[in-house]
């Protein structure tokens, strides 16, 4: 996630859309995890300035809402069943969204 | 533009937006000297992969117990390790899809493949695992004071050159 990538000040990041749990891609595609290891090792020879965010493009097969099912867990998490109840609060509070 | 929030639900993803995370000032930086096809390397994961038979998983009973904590410890796997071997304990994730192909988080059958091919040089020693999980907020002083540093001396110790980060 790119977003992360620079906030925290990654080196050199391969910025890729995949859900969750799986940034080298597809299961058992063996050549798009290759093609995508590659790229992903090559910015150590093209990378030049601190931060730099290489977006690397291969759509993603699934229906998005069936992908964002598929890598959730079971059961939400402890700190999501936690924090549930109070996200929309939290974000109001921001005054930056107004979430009906 | 790679879109970082894509695959989040809606709430989650408005939620993270919100958050007043300041940029880091210093990014940490060295420089690349030799092609890659020279080059040995680590994979470092923050999945939460362990070796099944002689590690134990990550502790999962206490981040229930403590939603706002997470396990800070490492799992140093080496890089003749069988997929087979290998465990995965999350409770952010689900773990079918990696069970199915670990490779799609913990790459070390593929970078074989590329090392085989000449395209690096190889894999060092050792790989390593975390919980990328550090509790609500982070709390990474464990990995900075602990972890990192003995990542870092067994990489020197097996004149590793780059690290592949990958996240869960």
């Amino acid at each position: 996630m790119p977003y992360w990538a620079e906030r925290i000040g990654v080196p050199r990041t391969l910025a890729v859309e995949h859900p969750f749990g799986c940034p080298i891609g597809y299961p058992g595609d063996e050549k798009g995890q290759l093609t995508l290891l590659q790229a992903a090792l090559s910015l150590f020879e093209t990378c030049t300035t601190p931060g730099e965010i290489n977006e690397f493009y291969d759509l993603w097969q699934e229906p998005i809402e069936t992908a964002i099912q598929s890598w959730q867990p079971l059961e939400p998490s402890p700190i999501i069943r936690m924090l549930t109840p109070h996200i929309r609060d939290i974000i109001r509070q921001k005054g930056k969204l107004n979430l009906k | 533009m790679i879109d970082s929030f894509k695959y989040l639900p809606r709430l989650i993803a408005l939620f993270y937006q919100n958050q007043e995370i300041e940029k880091s000032q210093t990014i940490p930086w060295t420089s690349f000297r030799s092609p890659i096809k020279q080059a040995r390397f680590t994979i470092i994961t923050s999945a939460g992969i362990y070796l099944k038979e002689s590690q134990s998983p990550f502790d999962l009973q206490r981040e229930q117990k403590e939603p706002t904590w997470g396990d800070p410890s490492l799992r140093i796997i080496p890089s003749s390790t069988k997929p087979e071997a290998l465990a995965i304990s999350h409770l952010h994730i689900n773990p079918k899809t990696i069970l199915t192909d670990i490779n799609v988080v913990f790459p070390l059958q593929r970078m074989a493949q590329l090392a085989e091919q000449g395209i690096i040089s190889g894999l060092s020693q050792h790989c390593f695992s975390v919980m990328g999980y550090q509790g609500f907020p982070p709390n990474t002083t464990t990995w900075r004071e602990q972890t990192a540093p003995q990542i870092i001396e067994i990489l020197q110790q097996e004149e590793a050159h780059g690290a592949l980060l990958t996240p869960a």
